[in-house]
């Protein structure tokens, strides 16, 4: 994110680029899936 | 042979309803009492307002999903509790014959969703009032059909103003407005009429991206990235204009009023609008065995029941003192009473309140809903069945050590389409237990839009859908 608080053109790319968001959707599900044994889950 | 009845069977009432017949229902009498004999997966319901996807995709019924996990369901409203030991009872109606029905108790397990307050602010709501709302499926169609027909005039030339935001000061549940407005943008712009419509977002929000939980924050390549910058670009983006730290106080045909934090008072005008109310517990009333009302004693002012947290904190103590939120659920009066999702009272706000000089509180209340009902669903559901099987409760969970994510869509499509991801973890911030600034995890916390958000919507409608219909593997989703 660029200081005007705009989204860069780089950053519009990544969002659409699939491969990068392939990449992205598996660490997200890692991550949900790290927070929520964090969190207890018992 | 213990009775559990539960009261609700939305997120919270559901899921509590799911674990228990999976665990006691053999052996154990559990019953759901709810008006209404349909689960709704509430996210969805976005969708279905800029119509998107059909009503009946996001509902389905529950008797024959309790029927297979040996709960019992009566189609009823919840209308009186009776708590006293020795006869403790809920009474309801039931749907359709107004018929009075007992349900006898041993624990109850009060999960009814919120009350949609509309009445709080003259003016709001889609019956009796010029707003619409997504907060149950009926209003997301009645949305629906004006957003269409408004549509409609914008095809023919015609510019409208849009607001979109909160309807109340104290409103919460800011994520499904913010989904709502970004839908409204990508439906639009795929339209051909986004040059028509000028989108106004307009919250209680503290600042941009507060949410109700004091913004979010994130770690990533070594800056830390705060929601309030980040959605700020979303909106910047997308040609949304904003306005936050306003409380509105009354609608009229076209006009919103409202005050903000300077205690200024004004006006915006409106072609279409979608506000979310003010939640409040449902209006049930606790009745002691000597016939007296004692909801008053029982509940805090909004009509959400006390549980073991500690209450009348000032919001800089409570801000540093996480547990002072609960962690089973459980109404220190009547220890076989538990509150699931909305219906339990937070100790307080997560965002700093604000009150303005005209003494008008604009501060956004906690958000229980989704993720957060269903994981003190399940954890409710688990106490109860130690109670009943060991004598004594071994689950915990408070909203300090939750995880909750939202997905804040930006059309349905899986190529296309975009989303932001919000996950916050802990929902409430625990400055002890995550020593920075923000007192979350700056980590796991996770702020992006992308493409794989959209992939993300899609696979958690389907996936919740299944989870709630109990089917194999159920258990092994995540709330």
């Amino acid at each position: 994110m660029n200081t005007s608080q705009e989204f860069s053109k780089a950053e519009k790319f990544w969002m659409n680029f699939k491969l990068y968001q392939l990449w992205r959707f598996i660490v997200l599900n890692v991550k949900i899936l790290i927070a929520v044994y964090q969190s207890k889950r018992s | 042979m213990a009775k559990v009845v539960v009261i609700g069977a939305g997120f919270a009432g559901h899921t509590a309803a799911l674990y228990l017949g999976s665990k006691i229902g053999r052996k154990h009498e559990v019953t759901v009492i709810s008006n209404r004999d349909v689960f709704g997966y509430v996210p969805s319901w976005v969708w279905v307002g800029v119509g998107h996807m059909k009503p009946e995709k996001t509902v389905f019924k529950l008797k024959p999903v309790y029927d297979k996990m040996n709960v019992k369901f009566v189609h009823a409203a919840a209308k009186e509790i009776h708590p006293d030991a020795g006869d403790q009872y809920v009474l309801g109606n039931e749907v359709g014959t107004d018929k009075e029905v007992r349900l006898d108790y041993d624990y109850l397990v009060v999960a009814p969703g919120p009350l949609l307050n509309f009445a709080g602010t003259p003016g709001l709501g889609p019956e009796n009032g010029f707003t619409h709302s997504i907060c149950s499926l009926p209003h997301a169609i009645k949305t629906r059909d004006a957003y269409l027909a408004l549509c409609d005039r914008m095809g023919k030339g015609e510019k409208v103003k849009i607001v979109i935001g909160t309807g109340h000061p104290g409103a919460t549940c800011q994520g499904a407005a913010f989904e709502y407005i970004v839908n409204v943008h990508k439906d639009l712009v795929k339209k051909g009429l986004r040059d028509k419509a000028d989108i106004l977002w307009l919250s209680n929000e503290p600042a941009m991206g507060d949410f109700g939980v004091n913004g979010v924050q994130i770690k990533r390549n070594g800056h830390v990235i705060k929601s309030k910058e980040f959605l700020t670009s979303v909106f910047n983006d997308h040609g949304i204009r904003y306005q936050v730290q306003t409380g509105v106080t009354k609608i009229e045909e076209g006009k919103i009023h409202w005050q903000n934090y300077e205690g200024e008072e004004g006006t915006t005008d409106f072609d279409f609008s979608m506000l979310i109310p003010q939640f409040k517990g449902q209006p049930f009333k606790y009745i002691d065995k000597n016939g007296e009302d004692i909801t008053s004693k029982l509940t805090n002012p909004a009509g959400f029941l006390l549980v073991d947290g500690k209450y009348g904190l000032p919001y800089p103590e409570l801000a540093q003192t996480p547990e002072a939120w609960p962690a089973q659920y459980q109404n220190p009066t009547y220890k076989n009473m538990f509150a699931a999702g909305i219906a339990f009272a937070p100790p307080g706000p997560i965002s700093k309140p604000f009150t303005n000089k005209n003494n008008l509180a604009i501060a956004p209340a906690p958000p229980r809903t989704g993720m957060v009902s269903g994981v003190i669903g399940r954890v409710v559901a688990l106490n109860i069945v130690d109670l009943i099987e060991k004598g004594e409760m071994t689950h915990r969970e408070p909203m300090t050590d939750m995880v909750a994510a939202c997905i804040a869509s930006m059309g349905d499509s899986l190529w296309d389409g975009n989303a932001v991801v919000i996950v916050m973890h802990p929902v409430v911030p625990d400055r002890k237990k995550f020593p920075n600034e923000f007192g979350r995890d700056l980590f796991t916390s996770h702020l992006e839009m992308g493409v794989s958000g959209a992939w993300m919507k899609f696979m958690l409608h389907h996936t919740f859908i299944w989870k709630f219909k109990a089917r194999p593997g159920w258990t092994i989703i995540p709330e």
